[in-house]
């Protein structure tokens, strides 16, 4: 039991160790500067088809599953609340999170896991490199600006399916759902969805890099950690969603 | 490459943050034109926020802009009306519920038509309004005053007084009177009834297959008198020719009718058969002339 709970800690303690040397990390722009927008392209622009297309289905049954829960009598004006209230505030972000840690993630994971086993960042060490600067910090950078970048982008196109869904496939109309769309429209939701994104952001990088960069022994190591860090990663991110909501949810009944 | 990862990354984020910023815009107040300025001094302002409706005639013209609570106590509303929408003077603002999700809005109720409206920056005067919960509490109080005072009004005439054994009392007289109207009811529904029976066996006596036997014997009747009196017509018709005829003076007939000689004759041979009878009578014995062996 207290081996248990000594290895818990000792698992925490490494990663605030590795928070640490990101800190350190942080103190030299000129290492990560360049490699920082590379990552930004990698992480950012080159998962927006998949971001895209995962809020345009979103979007889609969002609102067409609302439409059809509702019981008789109730403003179809709803269904445009009740999308927009879902895909801003839950779905944009989450499962935007959630799908880049299996496409970002794991390859961060693999990238950092297979130069560690390769003896690539202890080369970078040996020609005084601050390999978690080299390597981590622009991960991490880029991951905490595009994630919000691609949440917003998700939010946009998922009410927009969901818009083009109600009035096309259901019987709401289009004045309907503008109006439940805007009704009691706070813009502290959209900066609720960007905090959410960046702390998902940050986990996918953070729990990706560490995996990856404390990865052992050779190939299946490597696989392990990949697999290792999607299923920590993952799991973080719910657990920072709900912990989220119940920090910041009563500040969004404006 | 790393020049065209900069253009893509900063076109990304350029996109992103303008579709944040456009689309908070348009789910708040509808659209980036500001419209123009009027304010509006509640007493209450019942949770009114930024970026809720303001409804003129129940049509959505603008949005609320800010919400603020001044020194004396008033909240000072700035709302903007898109530039499209002229509010008419006599217009009062009041703050109302919007949906049922506890949203509100500002409604601005034009009193009658007004071909001029109000200006830009100005306020708009504050109309009645809606109850809230502490008056409807209020009213509820005197009204329960008023139903105490009744009831004990009430209390002293009706049951100090006897009032309530009087109208026990008219109601039992009442009673009485019911049922003897009941009574009376129910012998007149009897005989109704009996009189409907008797009149509804009466016409089922009448039995309709008999009626229309007698009208066919009756028709038949009728031809048949038609026939014989086209019969008897004839008859009359010959016994006139007959009659003419004889009148005319030709034939045997009419010679034995018309001749007075003839009567003469008979009469003469009638007397002549008078004196052969006497004689007869007198002498047999001159006309019979028996003779046996």
């Amino acid at each position: 039991m207290t081996g248990a709970i000594a290895g818990l800690l000792s698992k925490i303690g490494e990663r605030g160790y590795f928070m640490r040397d990101i800190g350190r990390g942080l103190r030299d722009p000129r290492t990560y500067g360049g490699e920082t927008i590379r990552q930004m392209r990698n992480i950012g622009v080159d998962s927006l088809p998949l971001a895209a297309i995962v809020a345009a289905f979103i979007g889609a049954v969002t609102a067409f599953q609302t439409r059809y829960q509702l019981f008789g009598g109730v403003q179809l004006s709803v269904v445009g609340l009740i999308s927009r209230q879902s895909i801003i505030l839950e779905l944009g972000p989450l499962l935007t999170g959630l799908v880049l840690t299996g496409r970002v993630g794991a390859r961060i994971t693999a990238e950092i896991g297979t130069m560690r086993v390769t003896e690539q960042i202890d080369a970078l060490e040996t020609l005084a490199y601050d390999p978690v600067a080299y390597l981590v910090v622009p991960r991490l950078l880029a991951a905490l600006i595009m994630v919000p970048i691609l949440t917003i982008m998700a939010n946009a196109i998922g009410v927009g399916t969901a818009y083009f869904t109600a009035v096309v496939a259901t019987d709401v109309t289009s004045a309907a759902f503008s109006e439940g769309l805007r009704l009691a429209f706070a813009p502290f939701q959209i900066v609720y969805s960007i905090i959410k994104a960046t702390i998902f952001g940050g986990a996918i990088a953070f729990f990706c890099s560490y995996e990856g960069y404390t990865t052992t022994a050779g190939a299946e190591g490597v696989g392990r950690s990949t697999a290792q860090a999607v299923v920590i990663t993952s799991v973080a991110i719910l657990v920072l969603d709900a912990l989220t909501a119940l920090l910041l949810a009563p500040y969004l009944q404006a | 490459m790393k020049k065209r990862d900069d253009v893509l990354v900063g076109l990304v984020m350029l996109v992103a943050i303008i579709v944040a910023i456009t689309g908070s815009l348009w789910l708040a107040r509808g659209g980036l034109s500001k419209g123009y300025a009027l304010y509006a001094k509640f007493p209450w302002s019942s949770g009114l926020k930024q970026g809720q409706p303001v409804l003129l005639a129940g049509v959505n013209v603008g949005y609320v802009d800010e919400v603020k609570l001044r020194q004396d106590g008033t909240v000072l509303t700035t709302f903007r009306v898109g530039k499209e929408y002229q509010v008419p003077q006599g217009t009062v603002a009041t703050v109302v519920a919007n949906g049922i999700f506890g949203d509100m809005a500002i409604a601005l109720t034009p009193v009658r038509p007004n071909p001029r409206s109000i200006p830009e920056n100005d306020t708009v005067p504050v109309g009645p309004s809606a109850p809230g919960l502490a008056q409807i509490t209020g009213k509820a109080d005197s009204i329960a005053t008023s139903v105490n005072a009744i009831t004990t009004a009430f209390q002293k005439d009706l049951v100090a007084a006897g009032g309530i054994d009087e109208m026990r009392r008219a109601i039992a007289s009442t009673n009485r009177l019911v049922n003897q109207f009941s009574v009376i009811a129910a012998e007149q529904n009897r005989q109704l009834t009996a009189t409907f029976a008797s009149f509804r066996k009466a016409t089922s006596g009448i039995d309709s297959a008999k009626i229309d036997s007698t009208l066919v014997n009756v028709r038949e009747a009728s031809a048949n008198m038609a026939s014989i009196s086209e019969e008897l017509k004839a008859t009359s018709l010959k016994l006139d020719a007959i009659v003419a005829k004889v009148d005319s003076g030709n034939g045997t007939a009419s010679k034995l009718l018309n001749d007075a000689g003839v009567y003469d004759d008979v009469r003469k041979l009638l007397a002549q058969l008078d004196t052969v009878l006497v004689d007869f009578k007198n002498n047999p014995r001159r006309y019979i002339n028996l003779k046996v062996f």
